[in-house]
C-alpha cells in the first residue's frame, strides 16, 4: 500500500432516508495522499455541503449511507474502522459559517481548547491552551493572548474564520475539509485566508479537500481539481489542464459563466451625454454617526462614524457605481442616498431640490423622483399582498390615479419588466427570486422614477437571471431616462454594468472614477489592492501579491489619524499616518484621496 | 468593572422601588376603609375614644408627615411597632384594652426578622422540588422533541397548570396526611412540616420551568453551533450538558425572575391553609387586624426580597451569556 495515501473513497452513495429518492450523491470516487490539496468545484446544490459532511462521517439525520466505503489510512471510518477513526482529531471540517460555528456564550480560545482537549485527552488542560494561543498566533490574530478570552460575538467574520482554522488544524489532523470557507467573507479577506490556509497545509502536512462554488478561489491552490454535477464528479484533472481542455460540457459552461473584468468588450459603458448638464444628485459633504452606548461606563457613548463626509455628484442617464466591503458605511449611504435617514451634516441635492429642505408631505411628492430597490427579494415584499396589490400600493398612497386605470396601469407595467399579468392575482410565495427581484422594480417604476438606487439589488441573482435583469436594466434606462446607482461589492458585476465607480472605504471616498479607468489604470493602492483579490480566471493588469492586505478595517469608533487606509497600505510612509489626504481630481474626471499622488505632481513638478 | 457598575445602577434602582412601593402601600392603606383604631379599642367603645386614641397614634396627621415620621423611623432601622400584637406573643383581643402607643408592643422587625427565614426555607424548598421535578422532564422533552418524551412533558405541564394549589393543598393534607400519616401538615415542629406546601408551590410553578426548558433546548439544539460541535470531536454528553444547556439556560433563569412573585403570591394561600409560621401567614393576619406598620414593613421587605433577587438573576443572566445587556 502506498504510504502516502490517506484517504480513499470509493463508489459513495448518499441519499435521502425516504426510499425513492434520487441520491444527492452518486459513485464518488477518488483518493487522496498526505500533503496533497484536492479542489472540489460545484454550484450551489451540486452536493458540495453533502460530499463534505459525508467524508466526516456527518450526514444529517434525514441522508443515510446507501453504498461506498470512505477510508482513512485505511479504516473503513462507515464500518468496522469508525472506532479508529475520530472525526475532529483525524479529520477536521471547517464550514462556510464561521459566525454561527461556535457557542455563543463561551470565549472563543475556552472553546478550542475544549475540543482539543476532548479529542486529544493525553494532552492537559495547559498544554491545549498554550498550543491554541500559538496558533492563533501563528493565523495572524493579533494580540491572540487577550483574544483567546473574547466572545464569538466579537469576532469580525474574518477573524471568526481564522479561528475555525485554529479549530480544525490544533489537534493536527491528517485530513481537512474545507467547506467553501470564503463565500461569506469580503475579497481581501478571502484572499488573506485562501493564502493562509494553503500555507497551512503544505506546512503541517494535512492532505485538504477544498470544496467552493468559486473556480478562481479554486485556481489559488491550482492542484487537482474535480468538478461535481448534480452529485458525481463529471471530471477530475489538474487545474490549468481543466481550464485549457475541460473534458466536458458542464465544466465549459462553469469556465464560461466565470464573469471577466479585464478580457471583456467593452460594453455600452458611456452614457448619453446632454449639453450643460447639471447633476441629477448632487451629495455635498454628508455625515452619518451613530451614537452606541459604550459598556463599562455609566453614560458615555461612542461614536461609530459610518459616514464621513462624502461628496458626489451623479449625471442623468449614469450608471454610478458604489463599491467597498462590508462595514465601510455602503449601506448607511445607501439609506442617506434614499432619504430614509437624514445626514447629519451636508446635504443632498436632487434635481435642483435640496431635500432637507422639504416638508414631509413635499417629501412624499419628490420621493416619486428617487427609488430604493433593496438587496433580499424575499423580506422586501409582504408574504401575504398579491402581487397588484403590491405594486399598486405606492399609487394609491398618493392617490393620484382613478381605480378603474389602476390594474391596466399595473398590468403595463408588469410587461415591461417582464412579468405575466396573470401574476396580479397571485401571492407571491412560489415566485422565484428573480420574478421577486422583478415586482421591485415594478413597485418602484410605477411612480416614473428618475433616480433607482440599487443596494445588491443583483448580488442574489444567479448569473443568467443576473444578465437578464441588467439587459432590462438598459432597456428602461433608453426609454424612461433612468439614472441608476448600483451599491455593491460585487466588482464584475460593476464593471459590466457601471460608467462612473466610487470605491468607499471606512465612511469615505478614496476613488472615483470611469469604468475603464478604474479597472485597468487604479490610483488609490485600496482600489489595487480590492481589484487583485478578486477571484478571477484572468491575468490581472498587475501583480496580486504586491497588494495582499494585512489584517482587518479599523474600527469605524475609533478611527486612526491621518488616512484610513494607512493601517493596512502596503505603501504607507510617515505623512499618511498624520494627515488624511483629501479627495482631489488628480486627472480630468478622476478623483483619488491618497498621498502617493501627490508625490507623482510634485516629482513632475520639480 | 462592568459588573460593578452594573451593581450600583441596580442597587440604586432597587432602592428607588423599595421607595415607592413603600409609599403606595402607605397611602393605600390609609386611604381604603377600616379603621384599625376601632379594631384596636372595640366596637363598644365611644366615638371620642376612638378619635382621642386615634390623634395619640398619629392617625390624623396628614398622611404625608405620617409618612415623614415613618421614613425618618425607617433610615434608623425601626420599622414601628405592631398595633395588635404585645411583646408577649399573645394578639390583643377586641375588649382588652392594650394601649398601642405603649413599648409593650411586639417591634415589626422582630416579627418579620422572626418569620422571614421561615418563608425563605419554604420558598426555597419550593424551588429546589420544581427544579427536581422539571428539569429531568423539560431535558428529556428538549431533546427529543418528536418523541414521548416530549408528549410527557408537555401533558405534565398542563396538568400542573390546572391544579388550583388550594385544592392540592387539601387533598395532599387528606392524604398523606391524614390517611397515610407519612408526612406532619399543620403548624411548625421541624424541617417535615416544610415538605408539604413546597411540594404544592413546586406543582404552582413547575409547569413554567418545565415549558421554558423544552421549548428553549429544543431551540437550541437546532442550533448549527451545536450541529457542528459534532463534526469537531466533542462527544454528545458534553455538547448537551456544558453547551446547550448552558444556552438554554438564559431564559430559563430569567422566567425564574418572574416566577418568584408567583411564588410570594402562592406563599400567602398555602401558608395560610397549613397553618405555617411565615410572612404569608401574618400578613393574613395583619391585614384582617388593619396592623398598619406590619403591613408595611411586610411590603418592604417582599419588595426589597424581589429586587435582590432579580439582581441576582439579570447578574447571573449575564454571567452565562455575556451578549445580555446589563
Amino acid at each position: 500500500m502506498d504510504l502516502s495515501l490517506i484517504l480513499e473513497i470509493d463508489d459513495l452513495t448518499v441519499g435521502a432516508t425516504t426510499p425513492g429518492a434520487a441520491p444527492i450523491l452518486d459513485h464518488i470516487s477518488f483518493r487522496l495522499s498526505t500533503s496533497e490539496i484536492f479542489g472540489i468545484y460545484g454550484e450551489s446544490g451540486a452536493g458540495k455541503t453533502v460530499l463534505s459532511r459525508a467524508l466526516a462521517n456527518w450526514l444529517p439525520e434525514s441522508l443515510q449511507y446507501r453504498a461506498g466505503r470512505v477510508a482513512f489510512a485505511g479504516h473503513d471510518i462507515l464500518g468496522a474502522g469508525a472506532r479508529e477513526v475520530r472525526v475532529g482529531r483525524d479529520i477536521a471540517y471547517i464550514g462556510s459559517k464561521p459566525q454561527s460555528a461556535l457557542d455563543p456564550t463561551v470565549p472563543v480560545g475556552v472553546q478550542i481548547a475544549e475540543k482539543l482537549h476532548s479529542v486529544r485527552p493525553e494532552w492537559n488542560g495547559r498544554e491545549c491552551r498554550d498550543r491554541v494561543m500559538q496558533l492563533l498566533g501563528e493565523v495572524r490574530i493579533p494580540s491572540p493572548k487577550e483574544r483567546y478570552w473574547d466572545y464569538p460575538s466579537k469576532f469580525s467574520g474574518g477573524m471568526m474564520q481564522r479561528a475555525m482554522i485554529v479549530d480544525a488544524i490544533c489537534a493536527e489532523p491528517a485530513v481537512l475539509i474545507a467547506d467553501n470557507v470564503t463565500q461569506p467573507l469580503d475579497v481581501t479577506i478571502a484572499a488573506q485566508i485562501v493564502a493562509l490556509l494553503h500555507d497551512l497545509c503544505t506546512r503541517h502536512k494535512m492532505a485538504t479537500i477544498y470544496l467552493s462554488s468559486s473556480l478562481p478561489t479554486l485556481g489559488q491552490f491550482g492542484d487537482r481539481t474535480a468538478v461535481l454535477y448534480q452529485g458525481r464528479f463529471v471530471e477530475q484533472q489538474p487545474f490549468d489542464e481543466l481550464l485549457a481542455s475541460p473534458q466536458s460540457d458542464y465544466t465549459r459552461k462553469a469556465i464560461a459563466s466565470v464573469p471577466r473584468m479585464w478580457e471583456t468588450a467593452e460594453g455600452p459603458l458611456a452614457r448619453r451625454q446632454a449639453q450643460g448638464e447639471a447633476p441629477l444628485m448632487k451629495v455635498e459633504n454628508v455625515h452619518r454617526t451613530y451614537r452606541a452606548r459604550k459598556r463599562g461606563t455609566f453614560n458615555s457613548h461612542s461614536n461609530i462614524q459610518a459616514v464621513r463626509g462624502v461628496t458626489l455628484d451623479i449625471m442623468p442617464r449614469e450608471n454610478f457605481g458604489i463599491v467597498g466591503e462590508s462595514g465601510c458605511g455602503k449601506s448607511t449611504l445607501t439609506r442617506l442616498l434614499a432619504w430614509l435617514e437624514t445626514p447629519d451634516s451636508g446635504s443632498i441635492v436632487l434635481n435642483g431640490t435640496s431635500l432637507g429642505a422639504l416638508s414631509s408631505r413635499e417629501l412624499i411628492r419628490k420621493r416619486n423622483e428617487f427609488q430604493l430597490l433593496l438587496q433580499d427579494p424575499y423580506n422586501a415584499l409582504p408574504p401575504r399582498t398579491t402581487v397588484g396589490r403590491m405594486i399598486e400600493e405606492s399609487l394609491l398612497i398618493r392617490g393620484s390615479i382613478k381605480r378603474a386605470d389602476l390594474r391596466t396601469r399595473v398590468i403595463a407595467e408588469m410587461a415591461e419588466v417582464g412579468l405575466a399579468a396573470e401574476l396580479y392575482d397571485q401571492l407571491p410565495n412560489a415566485l422565484s427570486t428573480g420574478e421577486r427581484q422583478r415586482i421591485s422594480i415594478a413597485r418602484a417604476l410605477i411612480l416614473d422614477p428618475k433616480l433607482l438606487i440599487l443596494d445588491e439589488t443583483l448580488s442574489a441573482l444567479d448569473q443568467r437571471e443576473q444578465g437578464r435583469l441588467i439587459e432590462l436594466f438598459s432597456k428602461l434606462q433608453e426609454k424612461n431616462d433612468l439614472t441608476y446607482v448600483f451599491i455593491s461589492h460585487d466588482l464584475a458585476m460593476v464593471r459590466k454594468v457601471c460608467t462612473r465607480i466610487a470605491v468607499m472605504y471606512l465612511g469615505e471616498m478614496v476613488e472615483i472614477a470611469d469604468n475603464h479607468d478604474l479597472f485597468f489604470d487604479p490610483q488609490h493602492p485600496y482600489t489595487k489592492a480590492l481589484l487583485s483579490a478578486a477571484p478571477t480566471l484572468e491575468q490581472k493588469p498587475f501583480d496580486p501579491s504586491d497588494f495582499l492586505l494585512e489584517g482587518e478595517p479599523p474600527s469605524p469608533i475609533d478611527i486612526p489619524a491621518g488616512c484610513s487606509f494607512a493601517s493596512r497600505c502596503p505603501k504607507a510612509f510617515g505623512r499618511c499616518r498624520m494627515e488624511t489626504p483629501a479627495l482631489v481630481e488628480h486627472s480630468p474626471g478622476r478623483f483619488a484621496a491618497c498621498h502617493l499622488l501627490d508625490g507623482d505632481q510634485a516629482q513632475a513638478a520639480a | 468593572m462592568l459588573i460593578l457598575e452594573f451593581l450600583v445602577k441596580r442597587i440604586a434602582q432597587g432602592l428607588l422601588i423599595v421607595f415607592i412601593t413603600s409609599l403606595i402601600i402607605f397611602t393605600l392603606l390609609r386611604v381604603v376603609p377600616g379603621d384599625p383604631v376601632r379594631l384596636i379599642v372595640g366596637g363598644m367603645a365611644p366615638p371620642d375614644v376612638v378619635e382621642k386614641v386615634a390623634t395619640k397614634m398619629g392617625l390624623r396627621d396628614p398622611i404625608i408627615v405620617q409618612y415623614g415620621r415613618y421614613m425618618s423611623g425607617l433610615l434608623q432601622g425601626d420599622l414601628g411597632q405592631s398595633y395588635l400584637r404585645p411583646r408577649s406573643g399573645m394578639i390583643a383581643a377586641g375588649g382588652q384594652y392594650v394601649d398601642p402607643t405603649k413599648s409593650d408592643m411586639a417591634l415589626v422587625t422582630d416579627l418579620i426578622l422572626e418569620r422571614l427565614p421561615f418563608t425563605l426555607q419554604l420558598g426555597g424548598m419550593a424551588l429546589l422540588f420544581a427544579l427536581l421535578i422539571s428539569f429531568p422532564v423539560g431535558i428529556a422533552g428538549g431533546l427529543h422533541q418528536h418523541r414521548w418524551q416530549n408528549a410527557l412533558a408537555f401533558g405534565m405541564q398542563s396538568l400542573f397548570v390546572s391544579i388550583p394549589n388550594f385544592w392540592l393543598a387539601i387533598v395532599l393534607i387528606l392524604f398523606l396526611s391524614i390517611k397515610l400519616k407519612l408526612l406532619p401538615a399543620l403548624g411548625y415542629q421541624g424541617f417535615s412540616y416544610v415538605i408539604l406546601p413546597a411540594l404544592v408551590l413546586a406543582v404552582e410553578i413547575a409547569p413554567f420551568i418545565i415549558r421554558t426548558l423544552t421549548t428553549s433546548l429544543g431551540e437550541v439544539m437546532q442550533a448549527p453551533f451545536i450541529d457542528e460541535a459534532r463534526v469537531r470531536g466533542l462527544s454528545r454528553r458534553r455538547i448537551v450538558y456544558s453547551h446547550a444547556l448552558r444556552n438554554a439556560a438564559v431564559p430559563l433563569v430569567n422566567l425564574l425572575g418572574i416566577q418568584l412573585s408567583t411564588l410570594i403570591g402562592g406563599v400567602l394561600v398555602i401558608e395560610y391553609i397549613f397553618d405555617y409560621p411565615g410572612l404569608g401567614n401574618l400578613t393574613v393576619v395583619s391585614v384582617v387586624g388593619r396592623d398598619f406598620p406590619v403591613i408595611q414593613g411586610i411590603a418592604i421587605t417582599t419588595s426589597a426580597v424581589f429586587v435582590f433577587i432579580n439582581i441576582i438573576v439579570d447578574l447571573v443572566a449575564y454571567l452565562i451569556d455575556p451578549r445580555v445587556e446589563i
